[in-house]
């Protein structure tokens, strides 16, 4: 868990494209001719092999995410303990373990991985809800950290001057902030906050811990941004856009936004699996969230049965892996795809 | 004995684990014979021998050896003064400090036997108990070779009855020594005129405001032991290093995380009627995870042969060790009853009282809490003295509710005879724990099947014990735990059934907030009885409040199962305490 990696090697640059000044935006109609940047990239992915299997699997667990509520009602299982379904008692035997399915016990499908000793969650359940909170919350904080990275990018690159380092100041001094302490420090003022709901203290977690991973990760995409602004300004089709006097906004959004977009996918898509891992990371530690089902959490719980219920803590444990390294390779398959320097 | 509250609110919240887990395979499982045996859990017996004199010699016992002790539970303050933890006092009564009686485990009956410790003999009390004189007995050194004299015995009472220094420390000797309640101390009020100790050659004589039939007890305690006057012995400096009168000496100590004792020279077997020194030196190791500690003791490899611990297995690993390592499974009993509290000023209507004891799941919230079933928790609760204290009936609180079962429909009519359906009952929970909330999760499930409305409040494992004890705040159920100093009912119903004045003291351990006039009068009365009729009294006592006025529905009693290496003999459990007996160990 510590802030999302992005890499500066990353930074597939445009500068050596061939037909230097020309925006992707002004794509030729005569399509056969010249193909923009993005349909280079989407064409070399179809190609390659690791980025379609990492996709068709970060597709699988996307779609087990988000039809959780779906699944576990078809196979009537259930995440949470819930008025009507069978107490604890019937559940556990004394010690806690479980009394149906393994480990002492033969595979039944009513729970096919199980359930959890001393809570009697359905593990499967647990699961797929804990793939659902992963993905929403990595997906939540990549979309607002590259918004605000972005932004501030764009700005700081384009400004000159005072705002520039103003902004640049910002940046270095998010980025030298210890991440782990502000999530510390933020989780029991969050708990005393909202103490008396408990959904809606549920619901604050959430976004609390996404608060969190944005507000330290924003920075790296934004000076990563800013530095390709800093280039890019100083080229033909900006100058002369600058001269016949097109409005900032237009510039900023028309003209250099078109041409960062490579390195802001690939930051995204290095981004995602990072926070993947880092919600794991801090439901870990008992600092991400409590009420919602997490993988982090279920991992925290399920590591002192390793021995006895194996299953119980590995499940979870592949899952998370499968999806952060799915997440990485296609990453790295996307960077591949849009970097002009790879030739394959 | 007592566990003040903040221990008590950690157990709750499963950080200290000493009170932990329970079972017997109440639930399907068999634990049959590796259950806790429920007549004995807070048993620590009535029996005394006011004879016993040392050395103690344990037959087959071989000398040498280091005992590594870890824990997850840190080690606060080793003040004898403020020792009032059951880890602390009891490490400190069991190896370092004496006072002037202390406990024996009996092989035998598997209980605690009162015996003399600095002390020759239990003491000799007046007619009627309201002055008690013991004789301190010669030869008995501090570590540094300084003959410990009555002097030195009064001034380490002086120096506990310091309320301000020692705000964590028992306050038994405010209460019931005669001006206990005004003598500031030798720190804070800086005099050590005290009319009630009086010092007479080797003899104490203390006089009691009341009378005070169980002083033998409370001499148990290491806020009874000797002290040396001066500079060594400010609060600060002592802390760190209490001056050893017991067999073993501090070598080094860094609070909270480790401790290492090695043999104190000075100490003479023949003058301590309960001790020993076998092993070389003890380390103590604590705030190490849970879990770690059970793989050690599982593997028993090196290091871990001369292992143990006196945390509780966790219920992961319970089940492999009474398998496959009976024998260094060592299970016994606490006196501690774990009760939910229902606010009296606010929950008035007994009809919603008896409701909740039919809606709580007694069972459900064991298991969920990570407790063993049967083992270190017992469901079957009824009366708020756990079984073994004298006096104690079996009873159930509300008529036909057998004691650990759970049934909505009965919490429902009952509800609807009050005319009080969903009714809101509100109780805290540590939202960073991950007992605790799978614990609340159960507790809502029942409480909304039986048609209450729970709302529970999310605190902070560190907030929980502090959020519950303030009178105003917004609960109407307050979650805890007692556990005696002794086994009698005077140590449980003046501390946790009177009213307390909450403006100035606040709840104390009156977590129902009960307060009946008539209660006040019976407990009072009760204390002024002679001394052989004060257990069936404390025990109808206990049945009246429970039967006439419901103030705190009872949830379980406790137990502990606690592991050593195979190298480590003399492994038992002290009931008193629920710590293991440190009199006897010994390394093979």
């Amino acid at each position: 868990m510590s802030q999302p990696p992005i890499a500066t090697e990353t930074l597939g640059s445009f500068s050596e494209d061939p037909a230097p000044g020309d925006a992707p935006t002004s794509k030729k109609k005569n399509g056969n001719v010249a193909k923009s940047p993005t349909q280079i990239a989407l064409t070399r992915l179809r190609k390659d092999r690791v980025a379609l299997v990492c996709g068709t699997i970060v597709l699988l667990l996307v779609v087990l995410g988000v039809f959780a509520p779906l699944i576990t009602h078809l196979l009537d299982i259930h995440e949470k303990q819930e008025p009507g379904l069978p107490g604890l008692t019937e559940l556990l035997e004394y010690d806690g373990f479980p009394a149906i399915g393994p480990p002492y016990y033969p595979f039944t499908w009513e729970h096919p991985l199980g359930i959890a000793p001393q809570t009697g969650y359905d593990n499967l359940a647990r699961l797929l809800y804990g793939v659902r909170t992963s993905l929403l919350v990595s997906t939540l904080a990549t979309v607002l950290s590259t918004l605000i990275g972005v932004t501030i990018g764009l700005m700081a690159g384009f400004a000159r001057g005072w705002p520039d380092r103003i902004l640049s100041f910002i940046i270095d001094l998010f980025l030298s902030f210890p991440f782990l302490l502000g999530a510390l420090c933020l989780a029991p003022i969050i708990t005393s906050r909202f103490s008396a709901d408990v959904d809606k203290l549920g619901r604050a977690q959430l976004l609390a811990l996404v608060g969190v991973l944005v507000v330290f990760g924003w920075m790296s995409l934004a000076r990563l941004v800013r530095g390709q602004v800093l280039s890019l300004r100083e080229r033909e089709f900006i100058q002369s856009a600058l001269v016949i006097g097109v409005p900032t906004r237009r510039i900023l959004f028309k003209e250099l936004l078109p041409n960062l977009v490579a390195p802001i996918v690939v930051a995204v898509s290095l981004m995602l699996p990072a926070y993947v891992a880092a919600e794991a990371g801090l439901s870990f530690l008992g600092i991400g969230l409590t009420g919602i089902p997490s993988l982090g959490q279920t991992i925290n719980v399920a590591y002192g049965y390793f021995d006895a219920y194996s299953l119980y803590l590995w499940a979870p444990v592949i899952v998370v892996m499968v999806l952060v390294v799915a997440l990485n390779l296609l990453g790295d398959s996307i960077r591949d795809a849009f970097d002009p320097k790879t030739r394959r | 004995m007592r566990l003040k509250t903040p221990f008590i609110a950690l157990a709750t919240a499963g950080v200290m684990t000493l009170a932990a887990c329970g079972g017997s395979g109440g639930s399907g499982g068999d634990s049959g014979d590796s259950g806790v045996d429920r007549d004995k859990l807070g048993d620590t017996g009535d029996a005394q021998d006011a004879e016993r004199e040392g050395p103690v010699e344990i037959e087959g016992a071989k000398k040498g050896g280091t005992v590594k002790v870890l824990s997850v539970n840190g080690l606060n303050t080793m003040d004898p003064a403020e020792a009032y933890y059951v880890n602390t006092a009891s490490i400190l009564t069991g190896l370092v400090t004496r006072s002037l009686t202390q406990y024996a485990y009996d092989e035998e009956s598997g209980q605690m036997t009162l015996i003399p410790d600095l002390a020759t003999g239990l003491g000799t009390p007046n007619e009627d108990f309201t002055e008690w004189k013991f004789t301190i007995r010669k030869g008995a050194k501090f570590e540094n070779g300084k003959e410990i004299t009555a002097d030195d015995v009064k001034f380490g009472m002086l120096r506990a009855m310091d309320r301000k220094a020692f705000p964590d420390g028992p306050a038994f000797a405010n209460d019931y020594f005669e001006g206990g309640a005004d003598y500031k101390g030798p720190y804070s009020g800086k005099s050590t005129d005290f009319d009630a100790i009086e010092v007479d050659g080797d003899t104490l004589t203390i006089k009691m405001s009341t009378p005070f039939p169980d002083m033998p007890y409370w001499g148990t305690f290491p806020a009874m032991g000797p002290v040396p006057e001066g500079p060594a012995s400010t609060p600060e400096k002592y802390r760190q290093h209490p001056l050893a009168s017991g067999p073993y000496k501090f070598a080094q100590y860094n609070p909270e995380k480790n401790l290492t004792l090695v043999r104190n020279q000075a100490w003479d077997p023949k003058t301590d009627p309960g001790r020993t020194q076998y092993p070389e030196k003890y380390v103590f190791d604590v705030q190490v995870e849970s879990a770690k500690i059970d793989q050690i003791l599982l593997a028993d490899q090196g290091e871990g042969q001369t292992t143990m611990t006196y945390d509780d297995v966790l219920g992961a690993d319970f089940r492999k060790f009474s398998n496959d390592h009976k024998d260094r499974l060592v299970i016994g009993g606490q006196p501690c009853t774990y009760y939910w509290g229902l606010d009296y000023r606010k929950v008035t209507d007994k009809l919603v009282r008896e409701a909740v004891a039919w809606a709580y799941p007694y069972k459900d919230a064991i298991l969920a809490g990570g407790n063993i079933d049967g083992v270190t928790r017992l469901s079957d609760a009824s009366a708020l003295m756990p079984p073994g204290t004298p006096g104690r009936k079996e009873y159930t609180a509300v008529e036909g509710h057998e004691p650990g079962t759970t049934d909505p429909a009965k919490a429902k009519a009952l509800l609807e005879e009050a005319g009080a359906m969903d009714y809101e009952l509100k109780f805290l929970f540590a939202n960073d724990d991950p007992n605790g909330v799978a614990q609340k999760d159960v507790i809502v499930a029942a409480l909304e099947e039986a048609g209450f409305k729970a709302t529970p409040i999310a605190t902070t494992t560190a907030e929980l014990s502090e959020k519950r004890s303030d009178p105003d705040s917004d609960l109407n159920v307050r979650s805890s735990g007692w556990c005696s100093d002794w086994p009698a009912g005077s140590s449980w119903f003046p501390p946790v059934m009177q009213s307390t004045n909450l403006d100035e003291e606040g709840l104390g351990a009156n977590y129902s907030v009960f307060s009946e006039p008539e209660v006040d009068d019976r407990i009072k009365e009760i204390l002024q009885m002679p001394l052989e009729e004060q257990p069936e009294a404390w025990g109808d006592l206990d049945e009246t409040i429970a039967k006439e006025y419901l103030p705190a529905i009872v949830t379980s009693y406790t137990g502990t199962a606690q592991a050593h290496g195979s190298k480590v003999n003399g492994h038992n459990i002290d009931i008193g305490y629920g710590m293991p007996t440190w009199k006897g160990i010994w390394v093979s």
